[in-house]
């Protein structure tokens, strides 16, 4: 029998910035920028959330709900600092760790009851510890799957520990809404909702095959979770484990909607800078490049090329970008949205170019150099030039680049 | 207009239209094929805008005068008639009447008016042997890019100068370059530079195999077109135009360390070990060790294989990586059974060669190594 613990912090991003503005404690705070921006909630301190606000929630919609809230840009330079510091802390119990996000991991606490007790203990213990290092809350659930320890830490909040005991999973899940299963969403609630299924325990008593037939495949996992098993995407795996993304993408929304060609393309240069250094950090090449483009009036475009070499080299993807874009820009028409997204890793060695080849390899070298001092400083440490203009900030991100516990890999 | 023709030679005229009409065209003319009657031949002509081919076969003509038909529907037709003559004769709209033993046969065609005039051709600048040429172009055209973005590498550099013919492909990742010997390279009048698309390559190996031993071609050039005379065959192309990159950046100057091997030891070699290579890269370890040439492959859902071929090497070990397809390539291209493989390091470009007695021409072929 497995033990995991599923450890989130409490309102990571408010409480860091509490941190370091103490006087911001107790007040509705909304994370994500400025209440007139474009752009949403990246997070909302809980007094912000009896106003109904909620992250992912367009700023302005926020600012309607609770003028009153005080909304700050975030620093994704210090969450990252203190994701670091929480993730240090957590290696520290367990070796099996894996950060789903910036403010939240998995432990695998499996045979490690002689060194830290038994798990309500090591839970004291590590709760105690992420106190003490990081002068932030966080609520830590216990489990004998990943997915009923991910619920019961979020039942555990705030600042609590909650252990299922092994044998009362189902007893413990049949009561809640089945909304609170992990990836079941909007949709899938309204579907469940459908056939009458309100309660995970209403799930469990169905028979598999039913669920199987009606959403298939995803039921069936449905079926385990509503029994307290990890299935279905992400929790089919062991923690350690990793996948890896299967692509890796960014996008910015402009504040106001721009047909400037050179705010445009310094936007792009930027996205794929960005893009690059998630490649390095994976240690992965991509070959299929692609550019979203999202006009004033919603409509949206996606082209993508296929490139010789798989890359992950800034300027190299950026080449590509640019070419798409001129090609499929209807020129003057403003643009409200640009995505830079890759994806095809080049897998079994990466064959080298007779023409160009000490410039790529500058450029690795160069860029590797970069990463580090973005480790170091910050993630707009350095830049390329054509990028300046489109220096937008970074915003406020679960996932961002420089998660811990992904360093880059090493060079092959 | 009316003429008789021999059916096997009309079959091996038309044959040799198939390569250049378009299969997909959005120019339905361009899936003709011309046919002009005049005094004692008919000649007929294809042509995708970008490459043409104008051919001629002995017949009598009966009334002079011209019309197309589909050339790919003529020749499928005309191949299953029997042996002997074919009679044509093209009616007031424009469809051919082909009569031959007991078939009557109307295909329908099209009016001559819209075909597309091939450019008139130059004054030839060179005569140059037609073997030579295919030979240069059956070493040259695999290391051609089939990637159509980088249009300047979809085709073949051609050199003319007194020191002899040279024919430079590259695709980015490997280099082939040959150099014929000034009495291989015919006369050459001018210095001529220019770029020869593949698929102009592919059908002047054609019209070479159906070519006499001593057979030349007459070369000459405009501004936009190249054109090569073989007998009573007329092939012209338009040139690529942009920069062919310097190739002669490319080639390596000198190399540390070389291997002898023998071609069919290696070859085979590479090609079981490539089995089990990573479908995609087609990415081998090949080690260099004294006295012999390792070749290793591992790919995690097919397994892996590894095969060992004795060689003149005396350099220090050595492992580098490369793509399986690009060596055999060349090792398929070569009719000489001794290979030296020249390298330097790594990260270097390694380069074979034909090895062994009897090697006239200049043959190099240079390919950059992976990273494994």
């Amino acid at each position: 029998m497995k033990t995991y613990f599923h450890l989130d912090m409490d309102a990571f991003f408010v409480s860091v910035e509490e941190l370091f503005d103490p006087s911001l404690k107790g007040k509705p705070v909304v994370v994500g920028g400025r209440p007139n921006e474009r752009g949403v909630v990246s997070a909302a301190s809980y007094a912000a959330r009896k106003f109904g606000v909620h992250s992912a929630m367009p700023l302005r919609t926020a600012y309607k709900m609770c003028p009153k809230a005080i909304f700050v840009d975030g620093h994704p330079e210090r969450y990252r600092e203190y994701s670091e510091k929480v993730f240090e802390t957590l290696r520290g119990f367990s070796p099996l760790v894996e950060m789903a996000s910036i403010d939240e991991a998995y432990l695998d606490m499996t045979g490690t009851e002689r060194l830290h007790g038994p798990p309500l203990r090591a839970a004291h213990l590590l709760h105690q510890r992420i106190k003490e290092v990081t002068h932030l809350n966080c609520s830590i659930g216990i489990a004998t799957s990943r997915l009923v320890a991910k619920i019961s830490s979020d039942q555990a909040k705030p600042n609590g520990v909650l252990w299922v005991i092994p044998g009362s999973e189902t007893a413990y899940l049949a009561p809640l809404d089945v909304r609170k299963v992990p990836g079941v969403g909007k949709v899938t609630e309204k579907n469940l909702h459908a056939v009458g299924i309100r309660k995970v325990g209403d799930l469990a008593r169905l028979e598999e095959s039913f669920l199987g037939e009606r959403f298939g495949k995803w039921g069936l996992a449905l079926a385990g979770k509503s029994r307290g098993l990890d299935a279905g995407g992400w929790f089919d795996t062991e923690i350690g484990a990793e996948e890896g993304p299967k692509s890796i993408s960014h996008e910015h929304t402009f504040n106001e909607d721009t047909a400037g060609v050179p705010q445009l393309e310094s936007t792009l240069s930027r996205l794929c800078e960005m893009v690059g250094r998630r490649l390095r950090e994976h240690g992965l090449h991509a070959r299929t490049i692609q550019l979203k483009l999202r006009y004033s009036d919603f409509s949206t475009i996606t082209r993508a090329h296929s490139v010789a070499r798989a890359t992950q080299i800034d300027t190299e993807i950026f080449e590509e970008i640019r070419n798409l874009f001129r090609a499929n820009w209807r020129a003057g028409w403003p643009v409200r949205l640009l995505g830079v997204h890759v994806s095809g890793w080049a897998e079994g060695g990466e064959q080298m170019d007779l023409l160009g080849e000490d410039r790529h390899q500058k450029w690795s070298r160069t860029l590797a150099a970069a990463d580090r001092l973005r480790d170091r400083f910050g993630e707009k440490a350095v830049s390329l030039a054509a990028s300046m203009r489109g220096n937008f900030k970074e915003r406020t991100h679960e996932n961002p680049a420089g998660l811990p516990g992904k360093r880059p890999k090493a060079d092959r | 207009m009316e003429f008789t023709v021999s059916k096997s030679e009309l079959v091996r005229e038309l044959s040799l239209s198939q390569g250049v009409v378009e299969k997909k065209t959005t120019i339905p003319i361009l899936s003709n094929v011309l046919l002009e009657a005049a005094e004692d031949r008919v000649t007929l002509t294809a042509t995708d805008l970008e490459l043409g081919i104008r051919c001629s076969c002995p017949a009598r003509v009966k009334k002079e005068g011209s019309g197309t038909v589909p050339a790919r529907k003529l020749l499928e037709f005309v191949r299953l008639l029997p042996e002997g003559d074919v009679n044509m004769k093209f009616l007031e709209n424009h469809w051919a009447s082909i009569t031959c033993g007991r078939s009557r046969t109307r295909i329908a065609g099209m009016s001559r008016e819209s075909f597309p005039e091939l450019p008139a051709t130059p004054e030839s600048i060179a005569e140059i042997p037609v073997k030579t040429l295919a030979s240069m172009i059956t070493r040259t055209s695999f290391a051609i890019s089939m990637e159509e973005s980088r249009f300047t590498l979809n085709g073949a550099l051609l050199v003319m100068r007194p020191e002899g013919l040279t024919m430079v492909a590259t695709d980015g990742h490997r280099l082939a370059f040959v150099q014929a010997t000034p009495e291989a390279s015919g006369t050459v009048d001018q210095q001529f530079r220019a770029l020869v698309p593949k698929k102009a390559m592919n059908e002047l190996v054609k019209l070479a195999d159906d070519a006499g031993p001593d057979e030349k071609a007459l070369f000459s050039g405009d501004e936009n077109h190249l054109f090569f005379q073989v007998g009573h065959r007329l092939l012209m192309t338009r040139k690529l135009t942009g920069n062919f990159p310097d190739y002669e950046r490319v080639l390596p100057k000198d190399h540390a360390l070389s291997a002898k091997l023998l071609k069919d030891e290696i070859k085979s070699a590479i090609e079981r070990v490539a089995q089990f290579a990573d479908e995609r890269s087609h990415a081998i370890r090949v080690q260099f060790l004294s006295g012999e040439v390792r070749i290793f492959s591992s790919s995690v859902e097919m397994g892996e294989s590894e095969e060992s071929v004795l060689s003149e090497y005396t350099g220090p070990d050595l492992e580098i990586g490369f793509n399986a397809q690009y060596l055999l390539d060349f090792l398929r291209a070569i009719p000489q059974d001794h290979i030296s493989f020249e390298l330097k390091d790594q990260k270097s470009a390694g380069e074979l060669r034909p090895a062994g007695e009897g090697i006239t021409d200049q043959y190099r072929y240079v390919v950059m190594p992976m990273r494994i």
